[in-house]
């Protein structure tokens, strides 16, 4: 089984769900919903692991340009529940310096909170 | 030393999965742990994936031919196209991984179009890998994992 879901949890911060195989299967698939979110510039990108089961060099390189392209317009991507053997691949070629990863969503969704509540955004009080 | 299994499968994407469970089941049998047989997954990808890309250059353009042989200590696959000559041994290294930041990732996302990543997972993770090029039979890898002794 495998699916990839979207939600926007707050104005600029959007979780994304890899259920299964992040293999050629699914991976021209998230690369297409990464490219749309990040049309909008400073747009943030949580990619939740935690169902995923599986990823291959196609499914890093996907993350990866999304990274790149995120931090270039002042966003980012961040990933939270990767397992042991995803872990494996990702420390294996160094990504795991590279990105932000949170053991939990609710640890990702608490990185961006605090952003957002050290930001002057001048309603504030 | 053990039978040769035989796969013979159309160059697409939508065949690697086919290809990584007749691999694996192989494996299984044979006495690789699951550990092992998650590195043989991914190795049998990235080698399938790189033929359809590199050796080919497109999908159902040619063949792959995958065999296994469990032999006393190694399980032993080999993937055969007749593709471009694609010689891993000539792929350099990806060039960063201890020191991998914002400022060389654009090098190294280079360095993976060309199958970089994925040959080096063959040689991180497989205990030995071979590749010979045959104007008849075309290009040769050879993946080798070691069985570990089982106890008696």
């Amino acid at each position: 089984m495998m699916s990839i879901m979207q939600l926007q949890l707050i104005p600029c911060l959007w979780l994304i769900e890899v259920e299964g195989r992040l293999d050629q299967s699914q991976t021209p698939e998230l690369e297409k919903i990464l490219k749309q979110l990040q049309n909008d510039p400073q747009c943030s990108i949580i990619v939740d692991f935690s169902q995923a089961t599986y990823i291959n060099s196609g499914g890093l390189r996907c993350l990866l340009t999304s990274s790149r392209l995120a931090k270039s317009q002042g966003g980012d991507v961040v990933l939270c529940g990767l397992k042991a053997r995803i872990t494996e691949i990702f420390d294996m070629v160094g990504l795991n310096h590279v990105f932000t990863i949170y053991s939990t969503r609710g640890e990702a969704v608490d990185h961006f909170d605090s952003l957002q509540s050290d930001a002057p955004t001048g309603n504030s009080g | 030393m053990g039978e040769e299994n035989v796969l013979n499968v159309a160059g697409r994407y939508d065949q690697i999965r086919t290809i990584i469970k007749f691999v694996t089941a192989g494996g299984e049998a044979a006495g690789l742990d699951e550990k092992a047989l998650f590195h043989l997954e991914l190795c049998c990808d990235e080698a399938s994936t790189n033929i359809i890309e590199h050796a080919y250059g497109a999908e159902d353009v040619g063949p792959i031919i995958v065999s296994f042989q469990a032999q006393n200590e190694a399980f032993v696959v080999t993937f055969l196209d007749h593709g471009r000559p694609f010689n891993p041994e000539d792929v350099a290294e990806p060039t960063y991984y201890d020191d991998l930041s914002d400022s060389n990732i654009g090098e190294f996302l280079d360095q993976m179009k060309v199958g970089g990543l994925g040959i080096h997972f063959m040689r991180r993770l497989m205990d030995e890998v071979h590749y010979n090029f045959d104007l008849k039979k075309g290009n040769e890898l050879t993946l080798v994992k070691y069985i570990p002794e089982r106890g008696v």
